[in-house]
């Protein structure tokens, strides 16, 4: 009976994943066809198929340009964006055994935000750097900052194998109002050229999308999602505490760092293409869990999946609201998310069972 | 055999164990008793390996404690803390079956459904662990660290446990203490903290005196628990009374004022 038991909860999960990664599929599609430039749903096929070889139907040249140049880098850097902010949201929670905890919070997005700009800013003075990385300076710069961050936030916050939650939003608070300011110094130094540069990039959200950035996301998001993924045993062990943790036979501090630098890596690369994006780490993993239960094996890719449908639609919803102008995808984000996190404040004695 | 020699442990320089030699047989149950303070939890760290001890050491089955990764100690010891908190909402079930998920793949396929059964916690399964009062929490925690060490294994492991029955009703710590016995045959032996001296005096087979960091007695029950050495322990009269080398042991203290009165007069302002 305990094997039925445990064969259909497995089952369960996988039918859960499944259904959520049709959701994402027929969204991504969905997605494709609308905008300031609609294209029919054949055509969409049409133009996707003759990329991998299948003449299947009829196309403009201007629409298989719009969608292959613009529209689909673009739903798939959302998706990978969105993703990774909601597997690493669901890790570090899992991580600090603190659901409030979210990577906006806590301050790794404006670690990734402060060494972007301290890149842009003064990334020409270092030529070296860029011929050195290329196109992934501006991430792997992201990708430090991010990680510095949460590792203060993780050192101050951590006695004794708990975290302390009103010391751990303060740290946060901290290092976003100090990264706040030194990116407003560094702006203060900036030129003109950095200037403009800097502007783009604060305005960039996934509208600045194309296949360069895609592929850097592929390496430097996606793959680190996936190493998340695979700690969720770990993560579920933790969700007892450190030592029990340690006691069952996890080997505690390497998972922490792990987690830590996996998610400074996914969230300041995400970052670093699209701006701060806040909240999506913090809803998602929730509504998993409230709806299909804490199970890490479940939460982690279910708050990818999920994350990336939210981000797609959002980011649908930014650029069809006011068409032909966009808006800011945080701004969609956080009109979500603010309400959200108010009620998750009220009712958190509840879910902290 | 689990083996602590001359193991010292330090807060700001104020030992908290102090020169302590403990051994812990297969097939044994000793209690390890002593009043609040007297360095219990710290030495039950050490011996977990959650505290790493600078002088001393701590071996299992003669391997160094410091030489075992997480993995390979968990495979040889389970630990029971005294509370541990969960702070996503799994189901009791789950809590279980977190102890068998990581220390081995395959398992029997029942070893659950046996553990959360012998722990009188089944029909508890589906519920979330939050929900669950203290004693049963307790109890479907102990089902997790069972869950751990329940598969039958030539080599000898070890159960370390925390006041493990400390919000369980009188019924609840007997059926749990008579587990315990079961387990001394599946070759595991167990070390116990324990606050009940009647508990303890009638199902362990050793007992270690603690005080002040250090053993003030250790050996087998009838020898350990006397009136003298508990009153040293605890600076309290206790009485303890058997009839015979295999009756039971009754142990029970009366109020001060009954005893002796004349020294407990506090003044009321």
């Amino acid at each position: 009976m305990i094997q039925n038991l445990i064969y259909s909860k497995t089952q369960h999960q996988n039918l859960v994943l499944s259904v959520l990664s049709l959701g994402l599929l027929l969204l991504a599609v969905f997605s494709l066809t609308v905008g300031a430039y609609p294209i029919s749903f054949p055509n969409a096929v049409a133009v996707l198929l003759n990329q991998v070889g299948l003449v299947l139907g009829t196309f403009t040249v201007q629409e298989s340009n719009v969608l292959l140049q613009i529209r689909f880098p673009r739903i798939l850097l959302a998706m990978l964006v969105g993703g990774g902010l909601g597997v690493s949201g669901a890790a570090l929670q899992g991580l600090f055994r603190n659901p409030l905890v979210e990577p906006g919070l806590i301050g790794v997005s404006s670690g990734g935000a402060l060494f972007a700009v301290i890149f842009i800013v003064f990334g020409a003075s270092f030529p070296w750097l860029t011929n050195l990385f290329g196109n992934f300076s501006l991430p792997l710069f992201a990708f430090i900052g991010g990680l510095i961050n949460v590792m203060l936030v993780y050192e101050m916050a951590n006695y004794g194998g708990k975290t302390d939650i009103s010391l751990l939003i303060l740290a946060g608070v901290a290092l976003t109002a100090l990264s706040s300011a030194l990116i407003g110094l560094a702006i203060f130094y900036a030129d003109e050229a950095a200037l403009r540069n800097f502007t783009f990039w604060s305005l960039g959200d996934v509208g600045g999308a194309n296949w360069d950035k895609v592929k850097i996301a592929i390496l430097l998001i996606l793959a680190p999602s996936f190493w998340i993924m695979f700690q969720y045993r770990n993560l579920n062990a933790l969700s007892l505490g450190e030592n029990e943790a340690f006691h069952m036979g996890v080997d505690v501090q390497r998972v922490k760092y792990i987690v830590l630098f996996m998610s400074a890596l996914v969230v300041g690369v995400g970052v670093s293409m699209t701006g701060t994006i806040g909240f999506v780490g913090l809803i998602v993993p929730h509504l998993i869990r409230l709806s299909f239960g804490a199970d890490h094996r479940l939460v982690l890719p279910g708050a990818f999946l999920l994350g990336a449908c939210l981000l797609n639609a959002s980011d649908l919803l930014a650029r069809t609201i006011v068409m032909p102008a966009e808006l800011p995808i945080g701004i969609i984000t956080a009109i979500i998310g603010s309400p959200f996190f108010i009620w998750l404040i009220i009712n958190v004695k509840k879910i902290r069972t | 055999m689990l083996e602590a020699k001359n193991i010292h442990f330090c807060i700001k320089n104020k030992p908290i164990v102090d020169q302590v030699n403990i051994q812990l047989n297969p097939g044994e149950l000793t209690v390890l008793l002593g009043p609040n303070g007297a360095g219990k939890s710290t030495l039950f760290r050490l011996l977990s390996g959650e505290l790493l001890c600078k002088h001393g050491a701590v071996k299992y089955n003669g391997l160094p404690i410091s030489s075992l990764k997480p993995k390979e100690l968990a495979h040889l010891r389970a630990v029971m803390p005294q509370h541990s908190t969960m702070t996503f909402p799994f189901k009791a079930i789950e809590v279980v079956e977190l102890g068998l998920s990581l220390s081995n793949k395959k398992y029997p396929p029942n070893t659950v459904e046996e553990v959360m059964k012998a722990t009188h916690t089944w029909h508890l399964k589906d519920q979330l662990f939050g929900d669950l009062s203290g004693g049963e929490k307790q109890r479907v925690q102990l089902a997790r660290v069972l869950a751990q060490i329940w598969e039958i294994n030539s080599f000898p492991r070890y159960l370390l446990l925390d006041e493990p029955t400390s919000s369980m009703d009188i019924a609840q710590q007997h059926h749990i203490l008579q587990i315990m016995g079961q387990l001394k045959n599946r070759n595991i032996g167990i070390l116990a903290i324990l606050h009940d001296l009647n508990l303890a005096a009638n199902y362990a087979d050793n007992a270690v005196l603690l005080k002040n960091g250090s053993i003030l007695k250790q050996g087998a029950i009838r020898d350990v628990m006397t009136p003298e050495n508990l009153e040293k322990v605890f600076d309290y009269p206790i009485q303890v009374e058997t009839e015979g080398p295999t009756a039971p042991i009754y142990i029970s203290s009366l109020p001060s004022t009954k005893i002796r009165s004349q020294n407990y007069n506090f003044k009321f302002a």
